[in-house]
């Protein structure tokens, strides 16, 4: 089971993450601001996808590009660079959510961040474009962002890292520390719990 | 493996959150507002007792009362040494082999007398050559601070 259309980790051009890397730590920064643009998006995915609101997910990014740049020297190259800047921004958001747990409880759907962002209107994707099912549509995605904040912090990040952002068992893998058994084992267990709480709007 | 086929639809949907993302507006801009954010990370200059204030008023604000109050008699000591060892580290931080974070800008050169740090106003440079709002970006790494794209060099 792989993901239909998998994003590119590397650009088909010009240096590699590691050559970059290996540019910064030499002096050349500009190398680093390059491997940002490379980074910005999948990361800004994974971090929003596990936290669910923008403001957040835009602190947390500065912090994991802080973070990873005085980390640079470091950085052994043991892994690829994705693999361990993903690593920096998965805990960097866990502990981000442990503290939100602990200081306000569950997040509720109204502390969802939407504003000023394009809207996701799954009712413009529908062939049928009749009011009665762009409700539904639009309950249906907040059934969804429901039902993802539900899922246990592991779970979540499984789903980002497969359905959303296209990555590899082999990949999500490496990036969580685990085998890809486990990473299996919880994408079924998660896929399992979303069908459960949005299976009522799937079958229709 | 049927359970694939039933996955499909969920898969799909889960296919369009990759569209909740900001404009690329957002990422044209990320990496100078990166450089801003950086720059005052490092001019901040948060002495220690700031951090560890903030470890032991964790749980005052995760609601744990056992914890309060000890919390808040180790935050009174700190308090006490803070008032003590603050002026050693007040308004200026080092980052290079003799360069210091100064909230005026990047000091290029500086003195080390004793413990402090003696800064030469007339040493006193920025990267744009203005005021510390003027700066540059600015990385820093294990090795200490670096000034990007300026004619600094450290």
């Amino acid at each position: 089971m792989s993901a239909e259309k998998a994003l590119p980790l590397d650009l088909e051009n010009g240096p590699t993450d590691e050559e970059l890397v290996a540019s910064t730590l030499k002096g050349d920064l500009g190398a680093y601001d390059e491997l940002i643009r490379r980074f910005q998006g999948r990361l800004y995915g994974v971090i929003y996808h596990l936290t669910s609101n923008h403001e957040d997910t835009n602190d947390l990014l500065m912090e994991v590009f802080d973070k990873a740049y005085r980390s640079l020297p470091t950085f052994r190259g043991q892994s690829s660079f994705y693999t361990w800047i993903y690593r920096i921004a998965i805990n960097r958001s866990f502990n981000f959510l442990d503290k939100r747990k602990r200081r306000q409880g569950a997040m509720s759907l109204n502390e969802l961040d939407e504003e000023g962002l394009p809207k996701l209107d799954l009712a413009d994707l529908s062939p049928q474009n009749n009011p009665n099912k762009s409700i539904m549509l639009n309950e249906l995605q907040n059934k969804l962002n429901e039902s993802m904040l539900k899922l246990s912090n592991e779970h979540r990040t499984v789903v980002t890292l497969f359905d959303i952002q296209g990555l590899a068992h082999s990949e999500i893998a490496k990036v969580m520390g685990c085998t890809e058994g486990t990473v299996r084992s919880r994408l079924h267990y998660a896929h399992k719990q979303l069908q459960k709480s949005l299976g009522i709007y799937l079958k229709r | 493996m049927s359970e694939k086929q039933d996955f499909s639809e969920l898969q799909k949907l889960l296919r369009l959150k990759r569209l909740e993302t900001p404009g690329p507006e957002y990422f044209d801009r990320f990496v100078d507002a990166f450089h801003v954010y950086q720059r005052r990370e490092i001019l901040q200059d948060k002495p220690w007792y700031a951090n560890f204030g903030a470890f032991l008023l964790e749980p005052w604000f995760a609601g744990l009362p056992r914890l309060a109050p000890v919390a808040a008699s180790c935050a009174l000591v700190l308090a006490g040494v803070a008032v003590i060892l603050g002026p050693l580290s007040q308004g200026s931080g080092h980052l290079a082999d003799g360069k210091v974070a100064h909230p005026r800008g990047i000091v290029v050169a500086s003195v080390q007398s004793g413990q402090s740090t003696e800064i030469q106003p007339e040493l006193i440079d920025t990267a744009a050559g203005g005021d510390a709002s003027d700066l540059r970006p600015l990385y820093v790494n294990g090795h200490g601070a670096v000034a990007y794209d300026s004619r600094l060099a450290f």
